[in-house]
């Protein structure tokens, strides 16, 4: 079969249909939750852009990003994997960090403060563009129905 | 006897050495084609080699390389380069320019007075004048010395310069238009209503080789899975999200899949992905086809590419491709070869590796179909042909 100036791959093999069930099953897995979080978002920073054909995706994304835009700053269990000197590790890590968190408290809720901010930023943004692109279609439709027929 | 026809490329760089690029070594391509067909061949470039400095590094002069005569002419210094920065950013923000202030920007990017008083006074000799790739300046100043015999192959990707009006008029002032592939004829169309008669599919053939995957897995001790990426390492090309996006799929998976990289350019791994991946930098031709043919897949996560000979080099090595699917062109050769999958995001990437990794029967019959491809269209007879009608 030729499309054009080129030919059509082997028979046997059709990755479209290979891709729409790989695309089926990422809606599936999507809805149950296992691509949530923190890590899509991450592993999306770079791909925004790309991302402008694909409106379903970018919502997806934007609640992955509600999820990840709080940095987790409290305290944690302080561990320590080496058996030998354990409970002194622990100790002098626990030191560390009270040291440490006395300096960066205020810091990192601050850096909460601004990421919460420009969160709610981009999702006013989307929603005036929303609204406007709507209007407007309405606009259209209502205006093309004014048109005579042919 | 008649003489022969000449012919003359323009480009900014030639394609020599440490000189790499898609479309340079497109370009030189076609001109030893030409070449070996009894053509006279011109090739007029300018005297740099790096695309960023654009520091003349080459003697200006004449050269013979593989029976191309290579003009190099110097790069015009005092360019404003705040102004072009300026001006390109704004670019790059899709921004409204003015016609004067893109001619601003065209001024201040990479030109040479040499080059273009040469085409002046010595472009009546050609038969036809080829010249890309189009977003920069000498190429759009060239374009307008002898716009009744130039073609313009011009590499175009669908980004914020190929929206520019000073492009949109270089490309309704030439004689017509050599492409890469369909879907960039049909962007080029989208963009400036070009009369498609005038407009050709030519694309650049591919030698077969032979591989040894086996040797290369050895020669490196690599027993694990890996993907491959070779060429620029930059963010245009995507490198930061195919760095990511593995990274994540490691953690995610707990899959031990690593990177091998070919080619040039800085990057920034994430800090846990740094000794998962083998950088070779530049290597040997017969290296990277040894690398290819070993991988799981050639992952490319570019979005702008008008033709990409790697993956196409990869399918003749006999292994699948993993493309970004937001382009236009390699979905395309994917679904036409039906040698490769696509990803628009990181659970699709996740769910395509997870497959290749899982069926190996599958990754066989892919790698098939793409070389199939590859060997029916790209062959340089084939391409032959083609170039010499839109030449003709």
């Amino acid at each position: 079969m030729n499309t054009g100036l080129f030919e059509i791959g082997a028979e046997g093999v059709d990755v479209q249909r290979i891709m729409a069930d790989i695309q089926e099953t990422v809606a599936l897995k999507m809805q149950s939750g296992a691509y949530a979080g923190v890590q899509l978002a991450r592993a999306e920073r770079f791909n925004l852009m790309n991302m402008k054909k694909d409106e379903n995706f970018f919502d997806f994304y934007m609640e992955s990003l509600r999820e990840a835009v709080f940095i987790d700053i409290n305290d944690f269990e302080i561990r320590e994997r080496r058996a030998a000197f354990a409970p002194l590790l622990v100790k002098l890590k626990k030191i560390i960090w009270s040291l440490l968190k006395f300096y960066t408290y205020r810091l990192w809720s601050q850096q909460n403060q601004v990421n919460g901010l420009l969160l709610s930023a981009t999702e006013e943004v989307d929603r005036k563009y929303r609204d406007k692109i709507k209007a407007l279609e309405d606009r259209i439709v209502k205006l093309e129905s004014k048109l005579p027929p042919g | 006897m008649s003489t022969p026809p000449r012919i003359a490329f323009v480009s900014p760089r030639f394609s020599e050495g440490p000189t790499v690029g898609g479309a340079e070594t497109l370009l030189r391509q076609l001109s030893e084609r030409l070449v070996a067909k009894g053509w006279e061949v011109d090739f007029l470039t300018t005297c740099a080699r790096n695309h960023f400095t654009w520091e003349n590094e080459i003697h200006p002069g004449q050269a013979t390389i593989a029976g191309i005569n290579v003009h190099y002419f110097p790069v015009d210094s005092g360019r404003n380069l705040d102004t072009f920065i300026t001006l390109q950013n704004r670019i790059c923000r899709h921004a409204d320019l003015t016609r004067d202030e893109e001619l601003s920007w065209q001024s201040n990017n990479v030109n040479s007075r040499a080059l273009y008083h040469y085409l002046k006074t010595e472009g009546h000799k050609y038969h036809r004048i080829v010249m890309g790739p189009y977003l920069f300046a000498l190429v759009y100043f060239a374009s307008q010395i002898h716009p009744e015999k130039t073609l313009l192959l011009p590499c175009l990707h669908d980004e914020s310069f190929a929206y520019l009006k000073t492009i949109r008029e270089m490309f309704q002032n030439v004689k017509g238009w050599i492409f890469n592939t369909e879907p960039e004829r049909d962007l080029a169309q989208r963009l400036y209503g070009l009369d498609l008669a005038k407009a050709h599919v030519v694309g650049m053939g591919i030698n077969g080789f032979e591989a040894n995957p086996t040797a290369f897995r050895q020669r490196h001790h690599l027993t694990a899975p890996y993907l491959i990426y070779s060429g620029r390492r930059e963010p245009m090309k995507g490198i930061p999200i195919l760095l990511d996006y593995l990274d994540i799929f490691r953690e995610r998976t707990n899959v031990d899949i690593k990177l091998v990289l070919t080619g040039s350019g800085p990057y920034a791994p994430p800090t846990r992905l740094v000794p998962h991946i083998l950088d070779l930098g530049f290597v040997p031709e017969q290296e990277k086809h040894d690398a290819m043919a070993g991988a799981v897949a050639f992952c490319h996560p570019s979005v702008n590419e008008s033709f990409s000979i790697v993956i196409l080099e990869s399918w003749l090595a006999g292994t699948p491709v993993l493309v970004h699917g937001a382009g236009d062109v390699m979905p395309d050769h994917c679904k036409k070869s039906n040698g490769g999958l696509w990803f628009r995001n990181y659970p699709e990437f996740e769910e395509s590796l997870s497959l290749l990794l899982a069926k190996p029967a599958l990754r066989e019959a892919l790698g098939k179909a793409g070389q199939h491809y590859v060997q029916h269209n790209y062959d340089w007879r084939t391409v032959d042909s083609r170039l010499l009608a839109a030449l003709s």
